[in-house]
């Protein structure tokens, strides 16, 4: 398995918390898989609890007209760089 | 007999406010009108046609355009492949007007991209039959296949002029209608749609999803009434946003606490209106729930203790009673209370199903020998949304074949967390499946993965 950089890992546990994902921990968590459907198989409404936990831990506000939205929740790699970006620009 | 000729009913109200904005951009009702016509005319002869347009406003052009060619709308509980496929069995002729992906199963596809720029229509608003079915609206049964669910025209006008009046809505100028409900949803379709298209008020073509949307959309779209349900809402106040006022909040699908009401209100600075509905029935009462824990029935709808124990409703909308899927105290002919939800009936995020049904579905899957259900824990409020999870006799499919094959008949919010899989079930001497037993072996597999 690919290996998590050290900013993903804490992501990866950020979600693992948020959506209470008891047969998953946060290292099992594959950098490049889909989080959504076909890999964690999480739904609209783990995208909203999701939002929820980022916001509150990095203040970064996630936004449906995002061009890049489907992107921005591809994988926890995406996710990760997204958080990142916006954090640092802010 | 009744003269059809004497029973037609304007398509739209004529009003002096925008029927939608789209972003910034209002779209007058002649616009829309315009758009309407142009799509009715590229519809083919048939019965009926799915609508699954995720925009609002290309939702209400499809909508409109299959009134107008003398169709019904085909609105599905959900994008299962399964689901469509049932109910396009039984309209063989339904194509799917879209405008986000193809319809998940191989249907015709018209594409919906209208966006108020066709011109505007001139001459008379039209007028469709009010006995024609606009809408078939299906909800999962537990007899099978999706159970459909018939609104006339004249049924859709009495309970939007209804709705507008209990709701003190009817009056100019108009506010904006921002959803985060979906249209196909009964409640969605009657709050955010129909009060644009048959009262004064305007539709936000777009579906606002994460706070900062809804923060956005309320911002930009002043007057604006936010029409949500408790999980959007609470969303939303857990956001910690500074939010700009609407002039009030709707809340549907699921009831909420008096607290979380207070809350909103407070937050959001305006007067907070639960309505109480279900697909069976449509929406059939509200209330202020920061003032009144009993719901009052819209003007001419009255409300019945069933002899069976499940309370009616009934009003001009209904050809006949509709008994409801809940429990109901009746304290008059237009007040009652709402007591909970009957055992069979499930509420996960607003989104209501009834467990035999998913039961059936989950062992109608090949490879599945057994499997069950387990509903959350009725008490458990933690934040966030509580799943179904399930245990599954299936030695020859995998967990992720079972939950694939579930995707394509149900909502994703039912798709069971975990899905656990067993040697057998432990069921009694009777057959049955005692709740502590299947928690226990629930909690058993959890330690152990």
């Amino acid at each position: 398995m690919a290996s998590q950089t050290a900013f993903e890992q804490e992501v990866a546990q950020l979600i693992v918390d948020s959506l209470n994902l008891e047969d998953v921990t946060a290292g099992e968590i594959e950098p490049e898989d889909a989080l959504f459907r076909d890999g964690l198989g999480l739904d609209s409404i783990d995208a909203l609890e999701l939002a929820l936990a980022i916001s509150r831990a990095y203040g970064v506000q996630i936004r449906s007209d995002d061009e890049n939205n489907r992107q921005i929740f591809a994988s926890l790699r995406a996710l990760s760089a997204h958080i990142e970006a916006n954090r640092a620009a802010s | 007999m009744t003269d059809p000729t004497t029973d037609m009913r304007p398509l739209i109200a004529e009003a002096p406010e925008p029927l939608a904005r789209i972003g910034d951009r209002r779209v007058s009702r002649a616009a829309f009108l315009a758009d309407v016509q142009a799509l009715a005319a590229q519809l083919p002869p048939a019965r009926a046609a799915f609508n699954l347009c995720q925009d609002r406003y290309h939702f209400a052009v499809a909508f409109a355009a299959i009134l107008l060619r003398g169709q019904t709308n085909l609105l599905p509980p959900n994008r299962g492949r399964t689901t469509l496929a049932e109910i396009a069995g039984q309209y063989p002729d339904a194509i799917a007007l879209v405008d986000g992906p193809d319809a998940e199963i191989a249907i015709p596809v018209l594409r919906v991209a209208a966006r108020g720029e066709a011109g505007e229509a001139m001459g008379p608003v039209p007028a469709i039959p009010g006995e024609q079915t606009a809408v078939l609206a299906f909800s999962s049964g537990s007899t099978g296949t999706p159970t459909a669910h018939a609104r006339s025209w004249t049924a859709l006008h009495a309970v939007t002029a209804q709705a507008l009046e209990a709701l003190d809505l009817a009056g100019h100028p108009g506010p904006t209608l921002v959803g985060t409900v979906p249209p196909q949803h009964m409640y969605g379709l009657e709050s955010t749609v129909l009060y644009a298209l048959l009262g004064h008020t305007t539709l936000l073509a777009g579906r606002p999803f994460y706070p900062e949307d809804v923060r956005t959309a309320l911002a930009d779209s002043a007057p604006a009434v936010l029409v949500t349900t408790p999980f959007h809402l609470k969303a939303c106040l857990r956001a910690g946003l500074e939010w700009p006022s609407p002039t009030r909040i709707l809340c549907a699908t699921a009831p909420l606490s008096p607290d979380t009401a207070a809350r909103a209100e407070r937050v959001f600075g305006c007067p907070l209106d639960e309505i109480y509905g279900c697909t069976e029935a449509g929406a059939i009462a509200t209330r202020r729930t920061t003032r009144e824990s009993a719901w009052t029935t819209y003007p001419g709808v009255e409300i019945h203790p069933g002899e069976t124990g499940r309370a009616w409703v009934r009003g001009p909308q209904h050809p006949e009673p509709v008994p409801l899927p809940d429990h109901i105290e009746v304290q008059d002919t237009r007040l009652f209370r709402m007591e909970g939800r009957l055992a069979d009936q499930l509420n996960i995020a607003g989104k209501r199903a009834s467990l035999a049904d998913l039961n059936r579905r989950l062992n109608a899957i090949p490879g599945v020998l057994d499997g069950v259900f387990i509903p959350p824990d009725p008490e458990s409020d933690t934040h966030g949304v509580t799943r179904l999870a399930a245990l599954v006799v299936a030695p020859k499919r995998s967990e992720a074949e079972i939950q694939a094959a579930l995707a394509d008949c149900m909502d994703p919010l039912f798709l069971p967390r975990p899905l656990v899989r067993v040697d057998h079930l432990p069921r009694s001497a009777t057959g049955k499946l005692p709740r502590q037993v299947l928690l226990d072996l629930l909690a058993h597999h959890g330690q152990c993965a």
